[in-house]
């Protein structure tokens, strides 16, 4: 980003993560939303009738917490939890590609 | 301030799809309906979550685009995989039945519906080949609607 001389403190201003209460309670009520989501999302893992039901079901539950994770680095203002995010994208990947081959295949590799 | 606007604008638009892709798979009759109905919290619902963090803490963005990326090549693969086996599945459970014993009236499966469509599509052949016979000039069109 470069340096303007005119208005940059202002510019600077409204790129830095903000402190706005209305803001920052707007994260927080979207971040409760995703966690209370995760409530009947688990459902389908209880309920589900077959086998795919519940690894889809999962796998679901695996992308609302990416979202949750990365809400919540949001609501703290910390920057490292989004590696935890895309640590756990790559292993839920991994983990659905293996779990439905074992499905349909009846064995992973 | 324009740039917080958008970037809670994006973080509702992804909780609206989150919410949407949870609720159909809740209600949604069958495991391919469902996984229709969860690719979307994966693609829309994830993606508008992270473009809206992205626009609230623009130090992240590299990041959240890496995240992004990898999110949009990944899930679709993932569904695929799970479809893959849905289908997999079912196409046992009709040859075989749920306890792998042979099925009498296994309801909906795959060889159920297969032979449902290709029954109606031999239907609609042989009926444009009757009307191509009622009407000679007519065939080329008869063929073309079918």
């Amino acid at each position: 980003m470069k340096t303007r001389a005119c208005g940059w403190q202002e510019l600077k201003a409204s790129l830095v993560m903000t402190e706005s209460p209305y803001v920052q309670a707007a994260i927080q009520l979207i971040l409760l939303a995703l966690i209370s989501l995760l409530i009947p999302a688990s459902y389908r893992v209880i309920v589900g009738p077959t086998l795919p039901d519940r690894l889809q079901a999962v796998d679901l539950i695996t992308t609302l917490l990416i979202g949750i994770i990365v809400m919540l680095a949001l609501v703290e203002g910390t920057e490292n939890f989004v590696d935890m995010a895309i640590a756990l994208a790559a292993f839920a990947f991994i983990g659905t590609i293996s779990i439905a081959r074992y499905i349909s295949e009846g064995r992973v590799f | 301030m324009l740039l917080e606007l958008m970037g809670v604008a994006a973080l509702l638009f992804g909780l609206f799809f989150c919410a949407v892709g949870v609720l159909g798979v809740i209600r949604m009759p069958d495991s391919l309906t469902r996984l229709h109905a969860s690719g979307k919290v994966a693609t829309l619902g994830l993606f508008g979550l992270l473009v809206g963090a992205a626009l609230l803490m623009p130090s992240i963005w590299l990041r959240m685009l890496v995240l992004g990326l990898f999110v949009l090549l990944t899930s679709p693969v993932a569904t695929h995989a799970i479809a893959a086996s849905v289908y997999r599945r079912r196409e046992i459970v009709a040859e075989l039945g749920e306890s792998g014993t042979p099925a009498e009236d296994s309801g909906f499966t795959s060889a159920n519906v297969t032979a449902v469509l290709s029954r109606s599509r031999i239907q609609d052949i042989i009926e444009a080949q009757e009307r191509a016979l009622r009407q000679p000039g007519r065939e080329a069109k008869g063929r073309r609607d079918n």
